[in-house]
């Protein structure tokens, strides 16, 4: 991984929301969910506000540092899963410091998990998505 | 055997009749308590209730003013009688197919550990208000989706459950069935289509970005209780999709 990259979510598909501090993912092309332990919500938020790895890592998370091999595996899997990719022409920001004081209170590894049992419901999307220039009932392809 | 139907209602006053004519053709199924919860409608909605009460029909309506169908829900449900064994749901939109509930309700005489049923819905885009049937030739798509309407539960399986969470405007039925399967509540899911679900251009769940954010809401706190508890179920095979068949038969999954 080149610690200066910034990284984007990788499309339109990818939708998420942050509450109450814990991040969630959903891909709207595979049916895939996701969630995050407490220092992986704040990494993702962080990512996806392209705050560059490499400002990252060092940083106090939970008891100890986040360290450059724990960063590279976790982003790996994001990039794996399709929820980011390399940003080429995006502008690095700055860690918040409200991310910044969460992560530094994290008590769990990085780690995102992937559920993949509601894909048939989130594929044929009934009822919190309708695509109605393309007519109704679609599934997506 | 008792059977509360709770039906929540904001300015419907062009669906909820056929609503309820679509469950009370089914009358012979049970002893029907049909819970109506006018959730302060400006419109005709409530006089079509009453005009269904004035018939005699088994309709008790409680109105109130708008606190959305989440609210809604919980106040149908504090208003079951005591001696109610079954509960179900049916949205004001929406239709019960005739034969739905005494298909559903059989499963419960014969297995007494039974907590609930949960079977298809038919999504459809018109709907004959005389026939109470889909169209010949609407598009439609049967499968086992997220519809509070598809599953009758047994009154102790509500009880253990408990009430729909009001933290969520929308995708409180989400969460409120995610919450019945990480219970590893005692269920069939019969061939039945239970419901005809209406599509139409006031549809509650038409408004996206709400819609998402509070389904990701729903998944998010299902997550985080199954974090805090692995004994939890997950929600395998409670979603099935099934195909288009034409002539309205469920397929098997």
């Amino acid at each position: 991984m080149g610690y200066s990259t910034i990284y984007a979510v990788a499309n339109s598909d990818i939708v998420y929301e942050t509450f109450d501090g814990d991040a969630v993912v959903l891909d709207l092309a595979s049916g895939r969910y996701f969630g995050f332990s407490d220092s992986g919500s704040c990494v993702w938020e962080a990512l996806i506000a392209q705050v560059p790895p490499a400002s990252l890592v060092g940083r106090p998370c939970g008891d100890g540092l986040l360290s450059a091999a724990d960063l590279d595996a976790f982003i790996a899997r994001l990039t794996e899963y399709g929820l980011l990719l390399p940003a080429t022409d995006a502008v690095s920001t700055a860690l918040s410091p409200d991310l910044a004081q969460r992560l530094a209170a994290a008590r769990e590894a990085l780690k995102i998990d992937m559920h993949d049992e509601l894909a048939d419901l989130v594929m044929v999307d009934p009822i919190h998505d309708v695509d109605e220039p393309a007519g109704w009932p679609a599934v997506k392809q | 055997m008792k059977l509360g139907i709770v039906l929540p209602v904001y300015n419907r006053e062009t669906y909820v009749g056929s609503a309820l004519r679509s469950v009370l053709r089914q009358r012979e199924a049970a002893e029907f308590d049909i819970i109506v919860i006018d959730d302060g409608s400006v419109d005709g909605t409530a006089e079509v209730v009453r005009s269904f009460i004035a018939d005699g029909a088994p309709i008790r309506l409680f109105s109130q003013a708008n606190t959305g169908v989440t609210r809604a829900r919980n106040a149908g449900l504090r208003r079951l009688l005591d001696d109610t064994e079954f509960v179900s749901f049916i949205d004001s939109d929406d239709i019960s197919p005739v034969g739905r509930f005494a298909a559903d309700l059989a499963h419960f005489r014969s297995d007494p550990g039974l907590e609930l049923t949960y079977s298809y819905m038919r999504m459809v885009d018109q709907i004959d208000d005389e026939t109470l049937e889909p169209v010949a030739g609407c598009d439609d798509r049967i499968f086992r989706g997220v519809h509070l309407s598809a599953g009758i539960y047994r009154r102790g399986l509500i009880k253990r459950i408990g009430d729909f969470d009001e933290e969520l405007a929308q995708s409180e039925d989400t969460d409120f069935l995610f919450r019945i399967f990480e219970q590893r509540a005692r269920f069939v899911f019969p061939d039945t289509i239970a419901l005809y679900y209406r599509r139409h251009e006031h549809n509650l769940t038409r408004n996206l970005a709400e819609s998402r954010r509070e389904f990701l809401k729903a998944m998010q706190k299902s997550m985080r209780r199954r974090k805090a508890d692995p004994t939890l179920g997950d929600l395998r095979g409670f979603i099935q999709v099934a195909h288009p068949t034409g002539d309205g038969a469920p397929l098997r999954p």
